[in-house]
Parts: C-alpha cells; sequence; structure tokens
C-alpha cells in the first residue's frame, strides 16, 4: 500500500447531526463550544447497572405511512436529521436530483445495530408467546440496509445503495465508499453517514466486556475507565467537485486498514491505527505537518486511548492539538464516524479546536498534546478524525476548507 | 467514457451446506471445512465464518493470490443472524449476563475480522449489506475499491440459515461466493467485467434462480457464475434478481 493512488477529494454540499445535544448543527455546535457534556440517565428501557448515556430527548417525527414497514427509531433519527432545515440537507439533495437525475445519487449508511431496539422488543413476545408481533418487518426495520433504503425512498432516488456495518468505524467507512463511487464515475452525488440508535445489545455487551463506565467518561484521562455509549446521525452530501462547490469543504481521503490481531482489542501497538492515518495521508497526499487538528477516537477505555496515543504519537508526534468529543455525545457506535465527520467540518467552519469533556489529567502515557478545553480563533485548514472498530477495522478520514 | 472499464475474474469458489443445491444451475460447490480454520477459531466461528473462509481460501488458492496481499470486501444481508438471535432471546431477561465473546462475534464484520485474523492481512476490509442488492452491491464495492487502490481484491458474498420466524423463505438455504477480482485484465482470468449499472430494461431469468435467490440471497451470483463458464460470451449479466435491474457487461474470448 506504499503506493497508494492519490484519490479524488469530493465536495460536502451540505452536513447535518443528531445526537444526545439535540437535532442539527447549531445544538451540537453549542455543546462543542461550551464543552458541555449532554450525557444523562437512560429513559429508552432499563438496564440491571448504572451508565451515563447519550441519548436523544426530543421527539422523533414520524415516518410517512406509505414507508410505514420501514419505521424504526433509526430511521426517525435519520428523518430528523434530514428534516433539520437550518442544516440544508434535504433542499440540498432535492437541488442535486434536478441537476443530476435521481439514478446518479448513491446513498450509503454505516450501522452497527440498525432497528436492533425494535427487535428486542418484539423478541419479548417470541419469548412468551411463541410467535413475533404481526408488524415485525425485519428486512425493512432491523437489517442493517433498512435505513439507506428508507432514506433512499423517502427521497425519490434510485442509484446506488447500501449499508455498511463493520462496528465503531461503519460511519467513516460510508464516506470513504461515497468518495469511491463519485471519484470513478458511478455517482455524481452520494447521501452518506452513519446512523445507531441505543440498544440493549451494545449496551449489555460493552458492559459484558467491562468496558462501560458506571461515570462521566473521560477520554485520554489517567483515571478513565470506560465508555459511555450514546445515540446519533451524521449524514453528509457528497458531491463531485464543481466550481459551483468550491466554497464547500472537501474529503480529501479515507484511509482504511485492518489490525489483524483480536476481535474486540485493538492491537497494542497500534500498527493499525497507525496504518489507517498513514494511508489517509498518502491518498490525500499530505505530509502530518499538514494536519492542523485530529478528532480521536478516543472512547475512553484504557486500553484504546494508550494505544491510539501511541499511534498518533509515532506519525503525528505530540505538537498537533488533538481532542476526543465522545465526553459530550457519548459513543455512538456505527454512527460516531458520520457525527464525528461532522464536528470535524464544524471545528473547519467555524475556526475551533473542540475540547475533551471528561478530561482532568491527562495519561502521562498518552503523548499527545491533548485539548482539555475549546480553542477558538484557530487557523485550520485540515483536519483528520479517527474511527476503530470491532474486528479490528480501522479509519481515519481528511478533511480540507479554504477560506479564501 | 467508451471503455468500459473491465475488471478481472481470477477465480471463484462455492460454499454451500447442501452439497446438490446448485447442481440444477450446472454449479459444483464444496462443503464448509472446518479444518481450514486454526483449533482456537474453529469453535467460535459459525456457519456464516466456516462458509465464508471455505469459499474465500479456495478462491485465493485457485487465483494463487496472497491473503495477506488482499482488501476484502464481506456482503451478507443478515451476517452473524444465529448469534444476534440467540443474543435478542437472552436479553429479554434483564438480569441475564451476556456472553463477551457473543457479543463481539455478533457484529456485522465479524467474518471480515477473523479473515484478517486468520490471514494476517492489514489490508482493508469492509462489511456491507443491501437486501436484495447485496451481491449486486458487492460488486460494485469491489469494482470500485480496484479503480482506486489498483490490484486484487476478494470478495465474499454469503448468508447463513435464518430462524425462519424473522423472514422466510430467506436463509432457508445457505450459501457463500468468493472471488478474485483483478485490474490486471491482461494476465490469466476466467472473464472480464465491466463497471456494474442500472439498465432500464431487466435481464429475463430462470424462475428457479429467482426462487433459490429468496432463500438464500448469495444466489444471485449464479448468473455470472454461468456465464464464466462459457467458452465465450459478450454480454449483460443480471447481478440481482428482484427486478434483475443491476448489471454488468460481461465478456470472455
Amino acid at each position: 500500500m506504499s503506493h497508494l493512488p492519490t484519490a479524488i477529494p469530493v465536495a460536502v454540499t451540505a452536513y447535518t447531526s443528531v445526537c444526545a445535544a439535540g437535532v442539527g448543527n447549531e445544538n451540537l455546535q453549542a455543546a462543542l463550544l461550551t464543552n458541555e457534556t449532554k450525557l444523562g440517565r437512560l429513559t429508552l428501557f432499563d438496564v440491571a447497572f448504572s451508565t451515563p448515556v447519550g441519548e436523544l430527548l426530543t421527539d422523533l417525527p414520524e415516518i410517512k405511512p406509505e414507508l410505514n414497514i420501514y419505521d424504526s427509531r433509526n430511521a426517525r433519527m435519520a428523518l430528523a436529521a434530514l428534516n433539520h432545515a437550518p442544516d440544508d440537507l434535504r433542499q440540498t439533495i432535492e437541488r442535486a436530483k434536478k441537476r443530476f437525475g435521481g439514478e446518479r445519487i448513491g446513498v450509503i449508511i454505516g450501522t452497527s445495530t440498525s432497528g436492533l431496539y425494535e427487535t428486542e422488543a418484539a423478541y419479548c413476545q417470541l419469548v412468551e408467546r411463541g410467535q413475533l408481533p404481526d408488524d415485525f418487518h425485519f428486512l425493512t426495520r432491523h437489517a442493517y440496509q433498512a435505513t439507506p433504503r428508507f432514506l433512499q425512498l423517502e427521497l425519490g432516488l434510485f442509484g446506488p445503495c447500501f449499508a455498511i456495518s463493520t462496528a465503531c468505524s461503519s460511519g467513516a467507512k460510508a464516506i470513504g465508499a461515497g468518495q469511491r463511487l463519485i471519484a470513478n464515475g458511478v455517482c455524481d452525488a452520494v447521501l452518506v453517514g452513519g446512523v445507531d440508535t441505543l440498544c440493549r445489545l451494545t449496551l449489555r455487551g460493552f458492559h459484558s466486556l467491562d468496558l462501560v463506565s458506571p461515570n462521566q467518561c473521560q477520554p485520554m484521562d489517567k483515571n478513565r475507565n470506560g465508555i459511555n455509549i450514546g445515540e446519533g446521525a451524521g449524514l453528509l452530501l457528497l458531491e463531485k467537485p464543481a466550481t459551483a462547490n468550491n466554497k464547500c469543504p472537501r474529503i480529501l481521503a479515507v484511509g482504511e486498514s485492518s489490525d489483524a490481531y483480536h476481535m474486540s482489542s485493538p492491537h497494542p501497538e497500534g500498527y493499525g491505527a497507525e496504518l489507517a492515518m498513514t494511508n489517509a495521508l498518502l491518498q490525500a497526499n499530505l505530509q502530518p505537518s499538514d494536519i492542523d487538528y485530529l478528532n480521536l477516537h478516543a472512547t475512553a477505555t484504557p486500553i484504546n486511548d494508550s494505544v491510539e496515543a501511541k499511534a498518533v504519537f509515532a506519525l503525528l508526534g505530540d505538537t498537533l492539538p488533538v481532542s476526543g468529543t465522545k465526553g459530550i455525545t457519548g459513543h455512538t457506535l456505527g454512527a460516531a464516524g458520520a457525527l464525528e465527520a461532522v464536528i470535524g467540518l464544524l471545528a473547519l467552519s467555524h475556526q475551533f479546536i473542540p475540547g475533551t469533556h471528561g478530561l482532568t489529567e491527562t495519561d502521562q502515557n498518552c503523548r499527545c498534546r491533548v485539548i482539555k478545553d475549546p480553542i477558538t480563533q484557530q487557523s485550520l485548514k485540515t483536519v483528520m478524525s479517527n474511527s476503530f472498530g470491532f474486528g479490528g477495522n480501522n479509519a481515519s478520514m481528511i478533511f480540507n476548507h479554504e477560506h479564501t | 467514457m467508451n471503455t468500459p472499464d473491465y475488471i478481472a475474474v481470477k477465480a471463484t469458489a462455492l460454499c454451500c451446506q447442501e452439497p446438490n443445491a446448485l447442481l440444477p444451475f450446472g454449479l459444483k460447490s464444496a462443503l464448509p471445512d472446518k479444518t481450514l480454520l486454526p483449533s482456537s477459531l474453529r469453535r467460535r466461528s459459525g456457519l456464516t465464518t466456516t462458509m465464508a473462509v471455505t469459499a474465500a481460501m479456495r478462491a485465493c488458492q485457485q487465483a494463487d493470490a496472497d491473503a495477506l496481499e488482499l482488501p476484502s470486501v464481506f456482503a451478507s444481508v443478515g451476517g452473524e443472524i444465529q448469534v444476534t438471535d440467540e443474543l435478542c432471546r437472552s436479553l429479554t431477561d434483564i438480569n441475564y449476563l451476556i456472553s463477551p465473546t457473543q457479543f463481539h462475534n455478533s457484529v456485522h464484520n465479524k467474518t471480515a475480522g477473523y479473515w484478517s485474523i486468520l490471514t494476517r492481512c492489514q489490508q482493508p476490509t469492509t462489511a456491507i449489506a443491501a437486501v436484495d442488492d447485496t451481491f449486486a452491491m458487492g460488486v460494485l464495492e469491489a469494482w470500485s475499491q480496484l479503480q482506486q487502490h489498483r490490484g486484487d481484491i476478494l470478495l465474499v458474498c454469503y448468508d447463513e440459515l435464518w430462524p425462519q420466524y424473522l423472514a422466510a423463505p430467506m436463509g432457508s438455504v445457505a450459501i457463500a461466493i468468493a472471488f478474485v477480482l483483478s485490474m490486471d485484465i491482461e494476465g490469466s482470468h476466467q472473464g472480464l467485467i465491466a463497471k456494474p449499472e442500472i439498465r432500464s430494461k431487466p435481464i429475463k431469468l430462470e424462475q428457479e434462480l429467482i426462487e433459490l435467490s429468496r432463500s438464500a440471497p448469495a444466489a444471485a451470483c449464479i448468473p455470472l457464475l454461468q456465464a464464466l463458464r462459457q467458452a465465450s460470451y459478450d454480454g449483460f449479466v443480471a447481478l440481482n434478481t428482484k427486478g434483475a435491474n443491476w448489471a454488468t457487461r460481461f465478456r470472455k474470448a
């Protein structure tokens, strides 16, 4: 891979988000600037242990009757993001449709559990009464492709449509796949992103792995003891570069790699993480010194953060400002890559470096310049964002925004 | 834009739990072979990983490709559906402690993850899903990655046996298919496929094939496999069966 060809950049003509901070970028932006946590008590369902979660407490929009078989919390969360008028995503897609035609626009969405939240409830009936509820629609509510397919139908698009599910790197990989489809001329625009909703499996699964913190998570802190799980969505419209969008930020590259080491534990030396960042730099044709800010994966488990810090230090050194934002939003799993892509784009657009909520004292083994409180009035041009998932699945994105 | 952007099919290998399921289509398949997995993985691999690895290993051998060097695309509708089913049953009891191994084995990219561990391959691997278009989108993603990264790529499309109360008849037949695809169209190959595209006129398919695809989504690979077996061919081949609107131009001299 040392001769990775340069990737063709794509324009991000609109982007939006939903997370515990609320619906729309302005809520996320406000939480980032005040470095205020949006984590709280879980209200969606009960679990037998206590942990703060990043739950969205806003009412979600209803799915229109003709698409009722796609109705799930995941689909509703995606719809909330799409409908948020100030972020202009739906309108931008409509304009792209007029320009390119619906068959030239793809939909690629990352998710780790899709509509599992609804399936878990349906299984109570299966176990009690021996059959699933009549309105159980596995392929359109639970299956991985349910949310991208819903978005495709909701928007009247006809291009390629699929889900990527590589655990916590899903959202970032979807952005990479979308960039490729445009670069290869398959699509003129691709709606990409990640959507994941809280469910029993992920909370109790990470708890069984001893990775859930009973307290507010503390990314990169010497006392960090685990993650807080969140839910959310990040949606971005990627378009082929054109004069009309030359003021829009660019996705330069998404570098990918595998740890080839363990299903749920990162390579102790961080080789996979370093390789993903190296591949991103190669594809973007950039040097480490070209990066102005790195949004870390930083889940706040002892091992993940120390391994990521090792890889970051080895490749990017200890002067680059880095931070982790999961103390604000929680770890949104399959949506994290896309939600943090939005955070990277907000940082570029508003020229600030987000802080690391929950960080009190940086672990001395994490030899990076971890930013604790947000810094405004920066001059950022190029931002990197990391996402690493189960299966040793790594992705590192690079965004660029030239302010002229 | 007139060049159809061909890639080469270097090797294909099928794995099916029912040895005779694909004979009506003139295709032979291997049985899932647990001995291909190291003993440490054998116990926890389950049918999905065993089938996918059986097909992938055979395709790599046939292509004389080093798995260590190959990026890979894993395409499946339900992925680890049996593990997920069992976990969902356990989760109905709020006090039940679920197994951490089962939890990490429930992710869609479990097979992709084990494949990378097994082959020590640090190249990117992805796991996708697209219901009836899963095979077509797998071919598209593999084609798309090759355009960017050049070289060779492994594509595996598979689904295991599903609990039939979920989406019958889907998952009533288990099939895995593996391809080694390459940008090198000058080297030895079994046929060339172009950029997958949406056709306004669907391709006519046998009813038997449409039926089998409802049970085993990976069966959508059959028209392509049949085309590869022909001595010569130049025309469009369907990549999905429902709607049959995704197709690729196929050429074999």
